[in-house]
């Protein structure tokens, strides 16, 4: 080898070195970028806060109703967090890893209730089980004249668990498939029992994707307007919502403040839990273990599924079905629902879902890689829009807008970029959980074998996340189709997707022309979430 | 214009429901016409159906045909709008003209006027016009100064209380607070004719159900406050829930579980009974209605053209539309709301508005909320 050889080696080690100093950088760089637009609303938020006379702010913090709001809204959050963990996790791991009949078909009726918005399962199961419900109408001639209340914190929790316990199981699911599975066989040969291979091996595994699920499930709780009213429980949502009413913006911003402080305390105690990652990465690649017997589980099994699947799906499809004979001959608003407001929605959805993907790439990377608290401080960052109420985020981003970018003032930019602050997270949780599995000596391996870092990082660490992008993408589009209150604030005038119209006709009390849209919005949901799920396995 | 005019106005607009007579009609051409086989519209496609419209008189007052025809386009942010009944009459607007359309955006009147206030402090004025269900909201918005002043055609047709007093808004539709109440468990004998001797009232104990989180129950707290006082909104609220009252999320469902007997009475807005009644003609439910006290307030919906319009004189010729026999007909038979206008009656055998005796408010001072909003929240009613 030449003197000459030698210096072009060296040299090319050096801009290596160079580059990956640089990289952190320019990553870290952008992420700040984001993170500080994604925070944006916030200012709004801070700015009409600060407008309200300190005598008003020191009442209302201290008010009686806040006090009970807080409590009311910190037992739903940690009711229907602890519920869709028990619902969500065993259904993930009935339908990975064991030898359970129609996995497929399990799988997909697990992840479906997802599509459903939680304003409509809730009219559901009014509906269904409300006084002179369905229910009560069926029991009268029996003589039962009343059934215990739908109403309350009970039915509120009942109805937001079973629909939004899929984050933990399609989380729990993301991180189950991407495991290596020989790992399990490898305790199980050590005379590990399959409950301490479970404790010891998988748990430390998914656990991230439990937090993940759990964390989306909590802040969509802490955040929902929607069901709370319907179910006529009080939490901030609804108070912030009265203020907001009431043209008390000063006021509807304190209590958002209020709802980011609870929004922080959630994301710490997630934090802890997340915090023993060392060990997700052990090993990781897509060998699944041997499947788990169930023997005479399986009918057990079985009948948990089934009845999720029908509680989620069964009940809230067959209700509209009701509301769609019943207004058959019923008087019918003079509103028509047409291919415009799907293809509204759907494109709306998709944008938002394609945004999100890419912005949430870098933060979950930095995260996922970075070392230390600062680089997983904005991983936690995007997870404050999602927190805050939607009708918040639509004030704060009208005032934006017509501030600083009027000529995007009602454009669906504006209406894509509320979307992106309200669900980032859920695009960010699934890719971090993803890149956590992959192993960082692959990295080092291609780099060794001389792969620039993007080069390395598009040929060996995308395809093994890929799955997690992919639900990320699926979760954003789903609840992009459900979104109301920032749709309802920010679309420009004329532009009606799937959600404004079932809010037209179910606010005209034409409720069953509310059935076919909302059947529509299930089964575009439903496609996509199909795609999802195939694409992962 | 008297009443002679404009009774023949509604004959020859009668008769333009054939094509005959169109072209001899100056102005209005493009109304009714059939030229180009147009089908035009006519006061049945205003009017609404069913038991407590049919067998309706005439309405009187200035017919669409005696207006200039609407031309070019307009931007409306609808506040509330009936659960989109306003924007049927859009539609039945732009139906009737070649040459016009118009744009909305629906949401609640809260959210609108704070995008307007929002938009006219940026300079950059998306509408033209603000049609709202809540007075308070279209004052909102003229606080803030962002309303121009109203054509004296549309002010001079409509009562003094119920337009705002600088003419920047003007109602064009009313709704009475009431008490709507289940015939078969009470007789208006049992309701005492104030709402501030509810809460002494033994038949109504632990029997009423409110909507306290609606702009309307809202604005009726703001009306006692204005009325009375502060403090005694904050008794009243406090000795009802003693009394023991319960809480709903909509005064459709007030109205609807006092039909049902859930309730015995409730406090709600005079249509949804109506609505009740019209799906349920044998419903036991009738309506109450208080004595000058802020349970038979009278608020209206109502219209403002925004100051960042560059289309004053079509906004200006649209309310008049709004105010016309036709479109106050619709207003009566399909939202079983109070006509502005004298030639038109409410249905379903309501008293005539002026049989009403509500409190002497001004109606933009229904605009302070926020204030009624603290009162309920210091009384635990939100």
């Amino acid at each position: 080898m030449g003197a000459r050889d030698r210096l072009d080696r060296l040299r090319e080690r050096a801009n290596i070195a160079n580059r990956d100093a640089d990289e952190p950088t320019a990553l870290a760089a952008v992420v700040l970028a984001i993170s500080l637009l994604l925070l944006s609303p916030i200012a709004w938020v801070l700015l009409e806060a600060s407008e309200m006379p300190t005598g008003r702010l020191v009442e209302l913090v201290l008010s009686e109703t806040t006090t009970t709001v807080t409590v009311n809204t910190l037992l739903l959050v940690a009711a229907v967090t602890v519920l869709s963990i028990l619902i969500g996790v065993p259904l993930a791991l009935l339908t990975v890893q064991t030898d359970l009949p129609f996995k497929r078909f399990w799988t997909v009726t697990a992840a479906l209730p997802l599509v459903v918005p939680s304003y409509i399962g809730a009219f559901a199961f009014v509906s269904a089980f409300g006084p002179r419900g369905e229910l009560a109408d069926l029991l009268a001639p029996l003589g039962i004249q009343s059934i215990p209340t739908i109403y309350g914190l009970h039915g509120t929790i009942l109805v937001l668990t079973l629909f939004t316990y899929p984050y933990v199981f399609l989380t729990t699911r993301a991180s189950l498939i991407s495991f290596d599975g020989t790992v399990v066989e490898a305790a199980r040969s050590l005379n590990a029992s399959r409950w301490d291979a479970f404790k010891r091996v998988t748990l430390p595994q998914i656990l991230p994707g439990i937090a993940a699920g759990a964390l989306l499930v909590a802040l969509y709780a802490l955040s929902d307007f929607g069901t709370p009213a319907i179910m006529r429980y009080d939490v901030f949502t609804r108070m912030i919502f009265v203020e907001e009413q009431a043209r008390n913006l000063d006021a509807a911003a304190v209590l958002s403040l209020l709802l980011l402080v609870l929004a922080m305390a959630i994301l710490a105690v997630e934090s802890r839990v997340g915090a023993g990652r060392d060990g997700a990465y052990v090993s990781s690649g897509d060998r699944r273990p041997g499947e788990i017997q169930l023997g005479y589980w399986k009918l057990p099994a079985m009948g948990f599924c089934a009845l999720i699947a029908t509680l989620c799906l069964a009940l809230p499809i067959g209700i509209l079905g009701l509301w769609l004979v019943r207004s058959a001959d019923a008087t019918q608003a003079g509103f028509v629902f047409g291919a415009q407001h799907v293809i509204n929605s759907v494109t709306l959805a998709a944008a938002a879902a394609g945004l999100c993907v890419v912005v949430a790439l870098p933060i979950a990377y930095l995260s996922a890689r970075g070392d230390g608290t600062l680089s997983s401080l904005p991983e936690r960052v995007s997870y404050v829009g999602y927190a805050v109420p939607g009708v918040v985020i639509g004030l704060s981003l009208i005032y934006l807008a017509l501030r600083f970018v009027p000529f995007l003032y009602q454009s669906l930019f504006v209406l894509v970029f509320a979307y992106v602050v309200r669900f980032l997270p859920q695009a960010v949780g699934t890719t971090e959980s993803s890149v956590l599995q992959v192993d960082p000596s692959y990295i080092e391996a291609a780099r060794s074998l001389g792969y620039g870092p993007i080069t390395a990082f598009r040929k060996v660490v995308l395809p093994l996340v890929a799955p997690g992008i992919a639900a990320g993408a699926a979760l954003v589009f789903l609840t992009t189709m459900k979104e109301l209150p920032a749709t309802l604030l920010l679309r420009p005038v004329g532009f009606e997707t799937i959600v404004t119209y079932i809010w037209l006709v179910r606010g005209a009390a034409y409720q069953g022309q509310a059935a076919i849209p909302a059947l529509i919005l299930v089964g575009v949901s439903g496609l996509s979430m199909l795609i999802i799920l195939r694409q992962e396995s | 214009m008297t009443n002679d005019t404009s009774g023949s106005s509604r004959r020859r607009f009668l008769a333009l429901g054939g094509a005959t007579a169109a072209g001899s009609l100056a102005g209005c051409a493009g109304l009714f016409s059939s030229e180009n086989n147009q089908v035009g519209i006519s006061l049945s496609d205003f009017r609404g159906s069913g038991p407590l419209v049919d067998s309706r008189g005439q309405p009187d007052g200035t017919s669409i045909a005696d207006l200039p025809d609407l031309e070019g386009s307009l931007t409306v942010y609808l506040g509330g709008g009936e659960g989109g009944l306003y924007v049927e009459l859009l539609d039945l607007f732009e139906q009737a003209y070649d040459n016009f359309s118009v744009s909305h955006r629906l949401d609640s009147s809260s959210s609108l006027a704070n995008s307007i206030i929002g938009e006219s402090e940026a300079g950059a004025t998306e509408a033209d016009l603000f049609m709202s269900v809540d007075a308070g909201s279209l004052g909102a918005v003229a606080n803030a100064g962002a309303t121009q002043s109203l054509p004296s055609e549309a002010l001079n047709a409509v009562p003094g209380s119920f337009q705002d007093g600088d003419g920047r808004w003007v109602g064009f539709a009313g709704r009475a607070r009431a008490i709507p109440y289940n015939t078969n468990q009470l007789s208006p004998s049992d309701i005492p004719n104030k709402v501030s001797e509810f809460p002494n009232t033994a038949a109504l104990e632990g029997t009423m159900g409110w909507a306290p989180s609606y702009g309307a129950f809202q604005s009726f707290i703001t009306a006692m406050r204005l009325n009375k006082s502060d403090d005694a909104a904050r008794s009243w609220l406090n000795a009802m829930q003693d009394h023991g009252v319960t809480e709903y999320g909509n005064e459709f469902a007030v109205s609807n579980s006092a039909a049902n007997g859930e309730l015995a009475a409730g406090f709600a807005n005079h249509y949804y009974s109506l609505r009740v009644k019209s799906a349920r003609q044998n419903a036991p439910l009738d309506l109450y209605f208080t004595e000058g006290d802020a349970g038979s307030l009278v608020n209206v919906s109502g219209l403002e053209i925004l100051s960042g319009t560059e289309k004053s004189e079509l906004a200006g010729n649209f309310v008049r539309h709004v105010l016309s026999a036709e479109a106050q007909e619709f207003f009566a038979t399909r939202a079983f709301a109070y006509p502005m206008i004298g030639g038109v009656q409410p249905v379903g055998g309501l008293p005539r508005i002026d049989d009403l005796n509500p409190p002497d408010i001004d109606l933009t001072e229904l605009a302070d909320v926020s204030g009624t909003v603290d009162l309920m929240r210091e009384t635990g009613v939100l």
